[in-house]
């Protein structure tokens, strides 16, 4: 069964998902007409589109008949997945990190840092986080009584988390603000590289290809700085760590620190300042988290949930099989679509409403399986500090203008959350 | 006491913690529930990896 072609092209459309509504219809339509069915937009492969939590969860969980590697494991138009196969002599990805490896790799290459960004790991970094999100609510509360929440919080806070876990100094953070936003903002014309919105095109993918290079320049220093001086953090654990008595292949190293630097801030600082907003927008959900200081893990699982800043992952059947009743191909694409999964209306009760007291709230804003996001621990204790710490200062919070997210159907959340406040 | 005998069992993917003490009542097991006692086709609520994936952690 194929799907509507204006459905087709807004589930791919970066302007559609900065605006969220149309997102929002269009997979409401889908998930009753055509929850698992095929997207032919313009330009790009046919891919089936799943829509609904249990099959999104029943599609991770199998992992070697879905792989992440075979094709792009991100959306992507025919003429750059040409590009990337050229440059890449034949591979359809320009990192290999994680989110791009199938087993045995997979395994081998999550191992090495799964122990580190476990809960009882992480727990020691808890303090120093604090002091972290101490400084930045004091510089809100130095604004007065109007700020950017996204701009001049939100994005900071978790940024400055991610780079000292990585250990790269202070000074540099402003560059991999940059580099990070242009990856995921390369649909964006205030954040692309090129400035152009070339996502999709020959430009859009040699600047995404530039990015990366920049990237990769930028760790190879701090690789051989943690041979020389391993210290306690994640660089040194990829920089000295061993797959199979090997030290790791030098361009995946360099893949683990991109997806590290990259995925470990825009996706929490996203929820965060979507999570203000959805307060902003519901009052009497704000009074109750005032009222109840337990509900502070409750609000972050649904910020998590409204904002399911991941839109989609892409995976690639590796034999012929059947999904949801129908046939699927070997080598057929398949979207996880996130947010689709977040919203439905056979898994959640009144999807639509924002809840921070919603339970059960399982949701797949983190995927599931094998590839479940390696940072989820970290992204919710980062998210607990601030709102432990920031809840109890605030007295007021509205919106002051209109907030705007970044234009991506990849990794999407506000770059501009205006608020007008008090805090003591 | 009893309690002391409780044991914790953790996922190896994702860091969900099983801790037979307090149980999972959202995944229907009762408080005390003993990880033998747990169905060997039971999946890690968070993330789908099967339960011979976990190991017994000391917190
Ligand atoms: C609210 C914040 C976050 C959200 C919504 C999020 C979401 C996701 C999603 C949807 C995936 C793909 C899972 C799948 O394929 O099933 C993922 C993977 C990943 N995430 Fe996160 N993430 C967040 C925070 C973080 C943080 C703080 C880090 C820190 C390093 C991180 C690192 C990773 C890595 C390394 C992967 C790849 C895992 C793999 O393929 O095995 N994420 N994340």
């Amino acid at each position: 069964m194929r799907i509507a072609q204006d459905i087709a092209e807004t589930i791919i459309d970066p302007k559609a998902y900065a605006v969220g509504t149309p997102i929002d219809d269009a997979f409401r339509v889908l998930r009753k007409e055509a929850p698992f069915a095929i997207a032919e937009p313009t330009g790009v492969d046919p891919f089936w589109v799943v829509t609904k939590f249990d099959d999104i969860q029943l599609i991770e969980r199998q992992n070697d008949l879905f792989h992440n590697g075979d094709r792009s494991a991100v959306l992507t138009t025919i003429e750059a997945d040409k590009m990337v196969r050229e440059m890449m002599g034949g591979s359809p990805h320009l990192v290999r990190s994680l989110v791009q490896m199938d087993n045995p790799d997979h395994m081998a290459y999550r191992r090495l840092t799964q122990a580190w960004f476990l809960p009882q790991n992480i727990k020691k970094l808890e303090p120093r986080i604090r002091e972290i999100a101490r400084s930045f609510l004091d510089r809100m509360a130095a604004f007065g009584t109007e700020c950017d929440f996204a701009r001049d919080v939100a994005f900071l806070y978790p940024l400055h988390v991610i780079m000292e876990i990585l250990g790269v100094p202070e000074s540099d953070e402003p560059k991999m603000l940059k580099l990070t936003q242009e990856l995921f903002g390369a649909a964006d014309p205030e954040l692309s590289r090129s400035g152009d919105a070339a996502q999709g095109t020959e430009a859009g993918v040699n600047s995404i290809a530039e990015t990366v290079g920049e990237f990769i320049e930028y760790f190879n220093a701090i690789t051989e700085d943690r041979r020389a001086n391993p210290r306690d953090d994640v660089s040194s654990v990829i920089a000295n760590g061993q797959i199979n008595g090997e030290p790791l292949d030098h361009f995946a190293a360099m893949s683990y620190y991109i997806i590290a630097a990259t995925a470990g801030h825009d996706t929490t600082s996203n929820t965060t300042a979507e999570g203000l907003w959805a307060l902003c927008n519901h009052q009497d959900e704000l009074a109750k988290l005032k009222a109840d200081p337990s509900l502070i893990n409750g609000h972050i699982e649904e910020s998590i949930r409204w904002t399911t800043a991941v839109k989609h992952f892409m995976r690639t059947a590796t034999e012929d099989t059947e999904v949801a009743g129908q046939k699927v191909a070997k080598g057929d694409w398949l979207m996880l679509c996130y947010q689709s999964g977040n919203r439905d209306e056979d898994h959640f009760d009144d999807p639509f409403a924002y809840k921070v007291d919603r339970t059960p709230n399982k949701h797949v804003a983190f995927g599931y399986g094998a590839h479940v996001c390696l940072g989820q621990h970290l992204a919710r204790m980062e998210m607990r500090i601030l709102w432990e710490e920031l809840l109890p200062r605030l007295e007021s919070v509205e919106l002051n203008g209109t907030p705007k997210r970044m234009e991506s159907s990849f990794v999407c959340g506000p770059k501009s959350v205006p608020i007008r406040f008090k805090m003591n | 006491m009893a309690d002391t005998d409780f044991k914790t069992w953790q996922c190896r993917t994702c860091g969900y913690l099983y801790d037979e003490a307090e149980g999972d009542p959202t995944e229907g097991l009762a408080p005390g529930t003993r990880w033998a006692d747990i169905p060997d086709d039971w999946v890690c609520p968070l993330c789908g990896t099967p339960k011979s994936d976990f190991d017994m952690v000391e917190l």
